[in-house]
């Protein structure tokens, strides 16, 4: 601050060193150091945890959070909160398993329960941005909505006959190296979270996302179409969270009303500890990316120890607030108060 | 209230009893004072100044001095790193805001810190109403805040709601709330930044009254002739460091002025130009709307610099934002002869115009984003996909033509102060080719050099072709940097000046009395 008024020229501020340049980077990417050290603990811990078996079943179990996680980044980076993405998992779910089992061709089920899932998102971003209703209020109905129409279309029960084709997506293996296979599921996960991050660093779109979360008025005041950058966060998130159900589906090979209960929450956690800023305009989805493997990899090693359920909260909990007490020191440090 | 004014009356007999012993101790002392931020950023270097008892003691600087942080430490809402603070003569240690409150040291800040859903009484006596077995008295608390408003003469009933009053309104809200706690120095950031000529007035008139009954006033402020208005005594700050301590009085403008820029560099002045020879860029032939906005035969040439002058509430910016489909209006404008009605900004930007907004910080620029990122906003729309390293060539050779000065490109523009910030707004719609643009306020909070500046880049981009429209609540830069100068008032276009003909006192005349007198 000071040296730009008093005048200092540019050139006169000194190289910065290799040292500082690598502290900076590990400061921004903490979420990875973390993640990296939980799992040597892990490792530590369990001799099972670094097996290739384990590996794979993490990305199996992290797939359903992380793609909601994924669209939950967009919505959050724009300052904006969706709360019902869980309920739209579960209706993706049985909005398909329905379909399917009244004879719908799987291929054209699954497109049409998107454009359902994606339509809903739109919807609630377009009331919340248009009609100027914070996003809090209209996706905690959402969540109420979509969960009761789950309900009403299968009449409270699971949905089961589902084809055949459909259910052994969910559990397909795709070679990643020779020797080793990956869950497709966790592989789409992956995919989805690379596109995410190229959509975010290298279109305009992803400029527009990050702009409207820094400073909506002044985005507004550049030209920037904000209420349909809102929008389109929303579907993308409801795209996110069909794309999800019909995992999910897949895997159980039965539409189950219950799903995916809380499932918000877990995507909410994983964003943010993963370095975006509920306030919008900071951050990205590497960070999320590490933060759903991390949780998931404290609930595996629980597992893996025998530790039931109620460790896996308290300790989850705790951790999310040390990780985020220290992305507040470091905004601190950056001057960012 | 009534005690108060007592105690006040009594204390400014003890005071005139000390000073005719000659032995008056000061209100408050800052001594040496110094702030670091991490990393190493250090914002206050070695500040000084001490506030007499009933004075009026000015603090001078441009920005990033360090004004705003010696006033946080003064207020209690930073500890200083160094240094230290005695409040008549004892050390004093602040630990929060409150305790700076209730040593009687009372802060108002620019953005008056006021809570715009309560009342007036209610902010008068916010964290320390009067209480009766527990609960607020409601009575006495009327009662006091009448007394308080009375004091500043305020014409507007203590159960008003605080954002129901105007500026300067809230303002006399901040000041009746300081008399509230007794307050024995009362800080005034920049109480001039929102108030127009008028209402400035009025508030020196309510310090001169309180300066009478012994409040000492500790008044920041970026202009010479409130100060000169006003002062006492001045400090000057610069980089962090008091430079000195003036007698107003006896201290040429000149003096003043170097002390706060360092160099001997003249005001803003007006040179001789030749007149605008340009086709009719803008032409509104009508223009009605909100808060009784009705333009009429207003006309911008291309390569023209036309101020807009007037009162706040004149309707400046909102006939800024209706040529930018920011305010919906009704009429008839043309630009380059084909009509102009923006629905929204973005229609206008495409159209080749550009605002640069009132307030830089909240609608201006993306704070916590990197500087070009900041500048190349609306030239985005360009493309679908986004080159960084093609997005930085594009705006750094603007933002070095405007000498903005910065680090990288890549750091948060929060960094750069205000006149640089300014750059990046004014950057971003050179980078874009707006042809015609709109500048609301542009000098806000800026210091004499960056103003300076300012003016010296909005008339390069007029002579190479832009229409310009400045809209400033400070004649002073209208009259030095434009081609005709508009008074607005009441929201018409009330009288067209030429300040190559026409004297500055009659168009700050008409600005008052809305028109020609």
């Amino acid at each position: 601050m000071l040296a730009s008024d008093s005048g200092i020229p540019a050139a006169a501020t000194p190289r910065r060193s290799v040292g500082s340049t690598v502290f900076d980077l590990l400061v921004e990417y903490n979420f990875i150091v973390i993640f990296f050290v939980v799992v040597a603990v892990a490792t530590s811990l369990s001799g099972n945890f670094l097996t290739w078996g384990n590996i794979a079943n993490l990305f199996q179990q992290a797939t359903v959070v992380g793609i909601a996680a994924v669209g939950m980044t967009f919505v959050i980076l724009t300052a904006n909160i969706d709360l019902s993405v869980g309920s739209m998992t579960a209706l993706s779910g049985m909005v398909a398993a329905l379909m399917m089992s009244k004879g719908v061709d799987p291929f054209l089920a699954v497109l049409m329960t998107l454009v359902v899932t994606t339509g809903f998102g739109a919807l609630m971003g377009g009331i919340s941005a248009f009609a100027k209703v914070p996003s809090f209020i209209v996706t905690l109905a959402g969540l109420v909505s979509f969960r009761g129409l789950t309900y009403l279309i299968s009449e409270g029960t699971p949905i089961s006959g589902l084809p055949k084709g459909f259910g052994a997506f969910g559990s397909t293996l795709v070679p990643v190296a020779p020797g080793y296979e990956l869950p497709l599921m966790g592989v789409i996960f992956v995919a989805i979270c690379i596109v995410a991050g190229l959509v975010l660093r290298y279109t305009v779109f992803g400029e527009y996302v990050y702009a409207t979360g820094g400073n909506a008025e002044a985005a507004r005041l550049s030209g920037l179409p904000t209420r349909l950058v809102v929008v389109a966060v929303f579907a993308a998130s409801g795209l996110m969270a069909g794309i999800g159900g019909l995992l999910l589906t897949s895997r159980l090979r039965i539409g189950q009303p219950t799903a995916a209960q809380g499932l918000e929450l877990d995507a909410i956690a994983a964003v943010v500890l993963g370095g975006t800023s509920l306030f919008g305009g900071r951050g990205g989805v590497l960070g999320t990316f590490f933060a759903v493997m991390l949780l998931q990899v404290l609930r595996n090693i629980f597992n893996l120890l025998g530790l039931g359920s109620f460790y896996q909260m308290t300790v989850t909990g705790v951790i999310i607030i040390a990780a985020i007490l220290l992305n507040r020191l470091i905004d601190y440090r950056m001057g960012r108060d | 209230m009534t005690a108060s004014v007592v105690q006040l009356a009594d204390r400014k007999v003890q005071v005139t009893g000390a000073s005719a012993a000659g032995a008056a101790v000061d209100v408050l002392t800052v001594r040496h004072v110094a702030k670091r931020f991490p990393p190493n950023i250090l914002a206050l270097e070695d500040a000084s100044l001490s506030v007499r008892p009933g004075e009026v003691h000015c603090l001078l600087g441009a920005n990033g001095a360090g004004k705003s942080t010696l006033l946080k430490i003064m207020a209690g809402a930073m500890r200083p790193s160094d240094g230290e603070l005695l409040l008549e003569g004892r050390p004093l240690k602040l630990h929060s805001p409150s305790e700076g409150t209730a040593a009687g040291i009372s802060m108002i800040y620019q953005e008056l810190d006021l809570v715009p859903q309560l009342t007036v009484e209610q902010n008068l006596f916010l964290g320390h109403a009067p209480t009766r077995l527990g609960l607020v008295d409601r009575r006495t608390r009327r009662e006091k805040a009448r007394e308080a408003l009375r004091r500043i003469g305020a014409t507007f009933p203590p159960e008003t709601r605080v954002e129901r009053l105007s500026v300067a309104n809230q303002q006399l809200t901040a000041i009746a709330r300081s008399l509230t706690t007794d307050a024995k120095v009362i800080i005034m950031d920049e109480p001039s930044a929102a108030l127009n000529e008028h209402e400035l007035k009025n508030v020196f008139s309510v310090i001169r009254d309180l300066v009478r009954q012994g409040v000492s006033i500790l008044y920041v402020s970026h202009r010479l002739n409130e100060i000169q208005e006003i002062g006492d005594r001045v400090t000057v700050l610069r980089g962090g460091r008091t430079i000195d301590t003036f007698d107003v009085a006896g201290t040429p403008e000149a003096t003043l002025v170097e002390a706060v820029i360092g160099q001997n560099r003249s005001l803003v002045e007006r040179a001789a130009r030749r007149p605008v020879t340009g086709d009719v860029a803008l032409r509104v032939h009508e223009m009605t709307g909100p808060e009784g906005l009705d333009i009429r035969d207003f006309e911008l040439r291309w390569g023209e610099v036309i101020g807009l002058s007037g009162l706040n509430g004149s309707g400046r910016t909102t006939f800024l934002k209706a040529l930018f489909g920011d305010v919906p209006f009704s009429g008839h404008v043309e630009l380059e002869g084909r009509p102009l009605k923006p629905k929204s900004p973005a229609e206008a930007i495409r159209l080749g115009l550009g605002l640069v907004p009132e307030n830089r910080k909240t609608e201006g620029l993306i704070l916590d984003a990197p500087i070009y990122r900041n500048a190349t906003l609306p030239f985005l729309r360009r493309s679908r996909t986004v080159s960084h390293r093609r997005l930085k060539e594009t705006a750094e050779p603007v933002l070095r033509s405007l000498s903005t000065k910065y680090k990288s490109s890549e750091r948060a523009v929060r960094e750069l102060s205000g006149g640089n910030q300014q750059k990046v707004v004014l950057a971003r719609w050179i980078i874009d080719r707006s042809r015609v643009l709109l500048l609301d306020e542009p000098s806000r909070g800026l210091d004499v050099g960056a103003k300076a500046d300012l003016y010296a880049l909005v008339r390069k981009l007029a002579d190479e072709g832009a229409a310009v429209i400045v809209a400033s609540s400070e004649l002073e830069e209208l009259y030095a940097a434009c081609d005709a100068i508009w008074v607005f008032h009441e929201g018409r276009n009330v009288e067209r000046f030429d300040p190559s003909i026409d004297n500055r006192d009659t168009i700050l005349k008409a600005s008052i009395l809305g028109g020609r007198a």
